[in-house]
């Protein structure tokens, strides 16, 4: 297995955030993760990526222990709801400041960058700053610049959240194309249940610091917590309605 | 009606706030104005050519000044945003930043009676190195609450982002916080500066009339009713923060808008 979470736990004052927490994933897939606000799936984000440092458990990446590597040094980018964009840095920059920290040269990276301006389909857009870009387009460079490192693991905390409906299709469809073109392993969290399962090869729901992750997309939408039943009586519902 | 008194009333505004700037640079090139003489008895540049003798010690002071004054703004302006960072982190953040506003409660003249017990022990009274100290205790907590708004959630997840990026924390500093502080810092450092430039209170007890500042000469002059050597500091005394002004129109607001 790639990524292999063993019994991970984390509490802040005496709170348990994460419980036991244990699931696997092969590479170059996507796993959704869905829950309820508070339930923890941030704090398992975080730790993953290092930014958290987990009570016990193990995080193996690649065969590799990695609980006691650096954020910088696990290649692991965590990505949030915000494009956190850097203000002083136009679009060009902004994609190619994962590559500058690592010191390529400038050959290197402006090939990478402009290739990578491509797939995101934002040519001509490469010299102005992030404030003169839609949210849309801010969320894809946003995606770009994390790309672009080539990180082993891709931790995305509902990057599509402040999208509306229309840009959040678009940007699902990217994020698939991306994944594939790059072959990415990723952790996508969402509160989105068509989403989820959009994005994901696998799907998980996490309930109050427990991730369940479930063997098919079939197991998912039968098991009465995930809400998929209660979407679908809903839309059934308004049809019989409408008749 | 109103539309056309509008530009004379704005005109009058403006005349009255240069006023006194243009009434203190001519005041500066007079001497032996008596009353009820119409006009003084010499108009020129005769105060001016002093500064560059030794008789008012103003070009002395001047430079004193500003080596207080750029030394108070580069040390507070680093270690404030830095300290800053420490303070907003620290699980007792919000204590320590009503800290910081203790040493306003006192007026700087207490303020500095209550130091100079230490200062005299540590022997920085009367000396350049003590009023640097001095002020900088006045301009540091300004910095620490000043750079306070800049550390919030959003520059902890900039900062983690860059890490999960690949970048040091070295690297966070260097192309992230410090170049998205510019506009900050550089405010701090022009506010910090003015702060020490126009301190008095504190600077004439720690100082004990040994450091010899422009703020410290303005009184003297006008103590001892020498309005022409009193304008003539004054003048000098607006030269640097007018200077900095300008520069912060030009580099920051400019940005900032």
């Amino acid at each position: 297995m790639f990524l292999e979470i063993k019994d991970i736990v984390k509490s802040f004052h005496n709170e348990h955030v994460v419980k036991t927490l244990n699931f696997q994933l092969e590479a170059h897939q996507t796993l959704s993760i869905l829950g309820k606000s508070g339930c923890g799936k941030t704090t398992m984000l975080k730790t993953i990526a290092g930014l958290v440092s987990p009570d016990s458990g193990s995080i193996i990446l690649n065969g590799e222990r990695i609980n006691d590597k650096k954020p910088s040094e696990r290649n692991i980018v965590y990505l949030y709801q915000e494009d956190l964009l850097f203000p002083h840095l136009n679009i060009f920059e902004n994609i190619a400041f994962g590559l500058r920290l690592k010191k390529l040269s400038n050959t290197d990276i402006t090939e990478r960058v402009s290739q990578m301006i491509k797939s995101l389909e934002l040519e001509g857009q490469a010299k102005k700053m992030p404030n003169q870009l839609s949210g849309g387009q801010r969320q894809r460079v946003s995606f770009g610049r994390a790309i672009i490192t080539e990180p082993s693991l891709l931790l995305l905390d509902e990057p599509f959240g402040s999208l509306d409906a229309g840009t959040r299709q678009r940007m699902q469809v990217l994020f698939k194309k991306l994944t594939k073109e790059y072959q990415i392993t990723s952790l996508f969290v969402t509160h989105d249940l068509k989403e989820a399962v959009l994005m994901g090869d696998k799907i998980g729901y996490m309930h109050k610091g427990q991730l369940k992750v479930y063997e098919g997309k079939k197991e998912f939408i039968n098991d009465p917590n995930t809400g998929v039943q209660h979407e679908i009586a809903f839309w059934d519902g308004l049809k019989v309605n409408s008749d | 009606m109103k539309r056309y008194w509008k530009p004379f009333f704005l005109s009058f505004l403006v005349l009255l706030v240069l006023f006194p700037f243009t009434y203190m640079v001519l005041l500066s090139l007079m001497s032996g104005w008596q009353f009820p003489d119409f006009l003084p008895s010499y108009f020129g540049f005769k105060n001016w050519a002093t500064i560059m003798t030794s008789e008012g010690g103003l070009l002395q002071s001047f430079v004193i000044s500003v080596i207080i004054s750029l030394s108070v703004a580069i040390v507070t302006t680093i270690s404030g945003f830095f300290i800053s960072r420490v303070v907003y982190y620290h699980p007792k953040s919000k204590v320590l930043n009503v800290l910081a506003y203790f040493p306003y409660i006192l007026a700087p003249v207490v303020f500095a009676a209550c130091l100079s017990f230490f200062f005299i022990k540590l022997g920085l009274f009367g000396n350049v190195t003590g009023v640097v100290v001095a002020q900088f205790l006045i301009a540091f907590p300004y910095a620490l609450i000043f750079f306070s708004s800049f550390w919030n959630q959003k520059m902890k997840s900039y900062a983690d982002l860059t890490a999960t990026l690949g970048g040091s924390r070295l690297q966070t500093y260097t192309k992230v916080l410090l170049p998205m502080a510019k506009s900050m810092l550089l405010v701090c450092f022009f506010q910090t500066f003015l702060i020490s430039w126009f301190e008095y209170g504190l600077t004439s007890i720690i100082g004990i009339g040994k450091v010899q500042t422009l703020t410290i000469k303005v009184f003297l002059f006008i103590k001892e009713a020498n309005y022409y050597y009193g304008a003539l500091s004054c003048c000098l005394l607006i030269f640097p923060p007018v200077v900095l002004l300008y520069f912060n129109k030009r580099y920051v607001f400019k940005k900032m808008v």
